[in-house]
C-alpha cells in the first residue's frame, strides 16, 4: 500500500534537447514490408484453417459412431413376427374357462401347458421345425389373447407372436441356410411380418436374445445415478464452498486441494475396489446393487464437483460479496444469497461431466458385483440391479447373433439416457445463468 | 501531524490507528473524528493509504487475510472492533459505496429490498415497497425507474448503478456512510449527479467520501483529510486545506506538484 511514491514533480528536465533520429524512418510500403504482410496473412490463414479441419474430424469421427450404432441397433427395436394358427378346440390346453374372467387370469394362464400348445400349433403348421421357428416370448403374446378374448378358447385363431432368434436374424439377412429357407418358406406362406419389440424396452435380462430387454439395466442405471448425484453434488458443492470460503490457507488446506485434485485422477478401477474393500466386506452393504454402485459412482464424481464448484466460486466477482458484505450481509447470507447462485451454472457444468462419465463407467461397478445376471427389474437400492454399460458389456460377450443388433440397441438407450440427462443439465445451467 | 480540532456531533472517531498487512503497515498513527454536519474528504496520491483507511471504518478489512488493525475506532463511543461489536451490525449502521458500481445482479426492487430483507426492518410487502421507493427517491433514481423496478440492476447506465448503489446503502437507514472514489468510473454528468446527491445526503447522514478529484472534494466536503504514505498529514475544514494549507506537502498535492 504505502509505494515509495516519491515526490517527483512533473514536467521534469526542462530545457532538454529532442533526442535525435537515429534509424531512417520506417519504410511501410518496401518490398520486406509487404512479404511480411503476405506472411502473417499465410499464417492467419493456416490457423483457420487448422482449427476447421480438427472440428471436421471430430463432427465425422461422432457421425461415423451414430451411423454405424444407429444402423446396428435399430434393427434391435423391431421384431420378425409370424402369424400362428392355434386351435385351441383340438388341443389339449388345461384350464377352466371360469377362472379367466376373475383377475387372476394371468396366473390361471400361467399355470396352463400354453408352450405345448404353442409347440403343437407350429409343428401342426410349419413342419416338424415349426416349433424351433417361434420364440418363447410366443406364450405372452398368446396369453395377451386369450386374457383379451376368451371366447377364442373354443376355436381357432391366428395369434400374431414373434418368430425365434434363428428366424429373426435370417429374415433380418444374417441367419444360416436352414433358417434362411424357412423364412423363404414362412414368407411364401404370407406368415411373416415386422413389428415394433416393445419387450425390448419393457423386460431385463435373459437367455434368450428374443427375450431380452434393456428396461432392468435402465431402471438400474436410473436408481444408480440417482443415488451418485444424491450423494456427490451436495457434499461437492458444500465442500467447494467451505474450501473457497471459510477455509483457512494453510498446508493443510494446500494439502487436502492436492488431493482432490489427485482423486479426480484415480482410474475408476481403484474406487471399484475402495468400493468392494469398505461397502461390502466392511458394511456388509447388498452385492450388485444400485445403492452400492451409486455410492462407488459418488466417490468418484465428488472430486470432479468439488473442482469445478471451486473455479466456478473463484470465478465471481469479489465486487458482488463486497456490496453484500458492505450492506450488512452474514457469511453465511453472502455465500447462500449471492455466490452460490452465481457459481450454480459453473457447478452444474462440472456436475454434467462427473455424471457422464459416471454413467458410462463399468470397470468399478464389475467390482461391486454389477455383472451379475438379473432377470428382473430392481424395486429399489437395494435389489440386486445391472446398469446400462455393463449390460452391453455382458451382451456384447454373448455368443449368438441376436445378441449383436441387442447390444448396438443397448447402446442407443445409453447414449439417449446420456442426451437426455445433459439437456436437463444445460436447462438448468442456462436458467441460473446471469449476467454481472 | 495536524491537531485535533474539536467537531460537534461526533459519529465516528479514530485514534491512533495503525493498519497491518502482515509486516507492511499501511496506515500510521492516524486520528480523525467524522461528524453529521459535515461531509468529511479524504483525499491523497494512490496507494497513500486513505481506502484502506476507510474500510477500517466499517471493518471491511476484516475479510482480509492478514490485515490487523490496532488503536481505537468507535461509532456513537462504541469500540467497533470490541468485543460486544457485531460486525454484521455494524455494516448496516455504516453503509459503504465502492468505487465500481456493484449492483447484485437481480431486479432494481430486489437491489434495494435486500438489505431490509435480511436486517428484518420491513414489515410486509407494503413496507418494504414504500423502503424500496423511499430509498430510490433520496438516491435520485425514482424518477427514472419506477416504471422497470423489475429489470436487471445492472442494465442501467454507470451513472444509474451507482446512484443504485448508494440508494441500497440508504434502504438500511444506515448512520455513517462510506464512499470509497464513488466518481472514478463515472462521466462528468453522472458525477455532478451523484455530487449533488452526497449534498442532499449531508445532515442525515456522517458521509466519508474517498476521492482522487480535489474539485469533487472541494466541492462536496466540509471537512478533508490529507494522506501520505500512510499517514494523516493535516486535516481541517476544506476551505482551510485549500486555501491555506499549514503544510508543504498539502500544498504540493493541491497544486498538483504531484499526485
Amino acid at each position: 500500500m504505502t509505494g515509495q511514491a516519491a515526490l517527483t514533480p512533473h514536467g521534469a528536465t526542462p530545457g532538454a534537447a529532442p533526442a535525435p533520429r537515429i534509424a531512417a524512418p520506417t519504410d511501410w510500403r518496401g518490398e520486406a514490408m509487404r512479404r511480411r504482410i503476405a506472411r502473417r496473412y499465410a499464417a492467419e490463414r493456416r490457423f483457420r484453417l487448422m482449427g476447421l479441419a480438427a472440428v471436421l474430424l471430430s463432427a465425422g469421427f461422432l457421425a461415423f459412431l451414430l451411423v454405424t450404432m444407429v444402423g446396428n441397433g435399430a434393427r434391435g427395436f423391431t421384431r420378425t413376427q409370424i402369424a400362428l394358427p392355434i386351435d385351441f378346440q383340438r388341443s389339449a390346453i388345461l384350464i377352466d374357462p371360469a377362472l379367466l374372467t376373475g383377475g387372476n387370469a394371468e396366473q390361471a394362464l400361467a399355470g396352463a401347458n400354453l408352450p405345448a400348445v404353442i409347440d403343437k400349433a407350429a409343428e401342426t403348421a410349419f413342419g416338424e421345425n415349426g416349433a424351433r421357428m417361434i420364440s418363447p416370448a410366443a406364450q405372452t403374446a398368446v396369453r395377451k389373447a386369450i386374457i383379451a378374448d376368451p371366447a377364442i378358447l373354443t376355436g381357432t385363431a391366428t395369434i400374431t407372436v414373434p418368430a425365434s432368434e434363428g428366424i429373426d436374424v435370417a429374415a433380418k439377412g444374417q441367419g444360416s441356410a436352414a433358417n434362411e429357407a424357412a423364412v423363404a418358406r414362412l414368407q411364401q406362406a404370407g406368415a411373416l411380418s415386422t413389428g415394433l419389440n416393445l419387450r425390448f424396452l419393457t423386460a431385463s435380462d435373459g437367455t434368450d436374445p428374443t427375450l431380452v430387454g434393456i428396461w432392468g439395466a435402465l431402471k438400474g442405471s436410473l436408481l444408480t445415478m440417482a443415488v451418485t448425484l444424491a450423494l456427490s453434488f451436495p457434499v461437492g458443492v458444500f465442500a467447494a464452498l467451505y474450501l473457497e470460503e471459510y477455509a483457512p490457507r494453510n498446508r493443510w488446506t494446500d494439502l487436502i486441494e492436492v488431493s482432490i485434485n489427485n482423486l479426480a485422477a484415480v482410474p475408476s478401477i481403484i474406487f471399484g475396489l475402495l468400493g468392494l474393500a469398505i461397502f461390502l466386506n466392511l458394511m456388509h452393504l447388498p452385492r450388485s446393487a444400485p445403492l452400492v454402485g451409486g455410492m462407488t459412482l459418488a466417490l468418484m464424481t465428488m472430486p470432479v464437483i468439488v473442482i469445478a464448484g471451486r473455479n466456478a466460486i473463484k470465478a465471481v466477482p469479489p465486487s458482488i460479496r463486497d456490496a453484500a458484505l458492505g450492506i450488512g450481509a452474514s457469511p453465511v447470507q453472502v455465500v447462500f444469497h449471492h455466490v452460490l447462485p452465481l457459481a450454480l451454472p459453473g457447478i452444474l457444468t462440472g456436475t454434467i461431466i462427473g455424471m457422464a462419465r459416471a454413467l458410462g463407467e463399468t470397470a468399478p461397478l464389475l467390482m461391486i458385483g454389477m455383472r451379475a445376471f438379473v432377470a428382473s427389474p430392481p424395486h429399489g437400492v437395494m435389489d440386486p440391479a445391472s446398469v446400462l454399460p455393463v449390460q452391453i458389456f455382458l451382451w456384447s460377450d454373448e455368443v449368438g447373433h441376436g445378441f449383436i443388433e441387442k447390444t448396438s440397441a443397448a447402446i442407443i438407450v445409453l447414449l439417449a439416457f446420456l442426451l437426455t440427462m445433459n439437456s436437463i443439465a444445460i436447462y438448468l445451467r442456462n436458467k441460473f445463468e446471469k449476467k454481472w | 501531524m495536524a491537531d485535533m480540532q474539536h467537531i460537534p456531533n461526533v459519529k465516528m472517531s479514530a485514534q491512533g490507528v495503525n493498519v497491518l498487512y502482515g509486516e507492511k503497515q499501511a496506515i500510521r498513527d492516524v486520528s480523525i473524528e467524522v461528524d453529521l454536519e459535515n461531509v468529511t474528504a479524504l483525499i491523497g496520491p494512490s496507494g497513500c493509504g486513505k481506502s484502506t483507511f476507510l474500510r477500517t471504518l466499517n471493518r471491511m478489512n476484516d475479510t482480509v487475510s492478514g490485515a490487523r488493525v490496532e488503536g481505537r475506532i468507535t461509532l456513537d463511543g462504541d469500540d467497533i472492533y470490541g468485543a460486544d461489536m457485531d460486525v454484521v451490525q455494524l455494516r448496516a449502521r455504516v453503509g459503504m459505496v465502492f468505487q465500481k458500481p456493484n449492483p447484485f445482479p437481480k431486479s432494481i426492487y430486489e437491489n434495494v429490498a435486500y438489505g431490509p430483507r435480511i436486517h428484518g426492518l420491513a414489515h410486509g410487502k407494503a413496507d418494504l415497497d414504500e423502503i424500496v421507493e423511499k430509498s430510490l427517491r433520496r438516491a435520485g433514481l425514482w424518477d427514472e425507474v419506477k416504471d422497470r423496478l423489475h429489470e436487471s440492476g445492472t442494465a442501467l447506465s454507470g451513472g444509474q448503478q451507482q446512484r443504485l448503489c448508494i440508494g441500497r446503502a440508504i434502504a438500511v437507514e444506515p448512520e455513517v456512510i462510506l464512499m470509497d472514489e464513488p466518481c472514478s468510473a463515472l462521466d462528468p454528468i453522472a458525477t455532478a449527479r451523484i455530487e449533488e446527491l452526497i449534498l442532499d445526503l449531508r445532515g442525515n447522514y456522517a458521509i466519508v467520501i474517498v476521492t482522487h478529484n480535489m474539485q469533487q472534494a472541494a466541492r462536496v466536503s466540509q471537512h478533508t483529510a490529507f494522506f501520505h504514505l500512510g499517514r494523516l498529514v493535516e486535516q481541517g475544514p476544506t476551505t482551510e486545506i485549500f486555501t491555506n494549507p499549514r503544510e508543504e506537502r498539502t500544498k504540493d498535492y493541491i497544486t498538483g506538484r504531484y499526485g
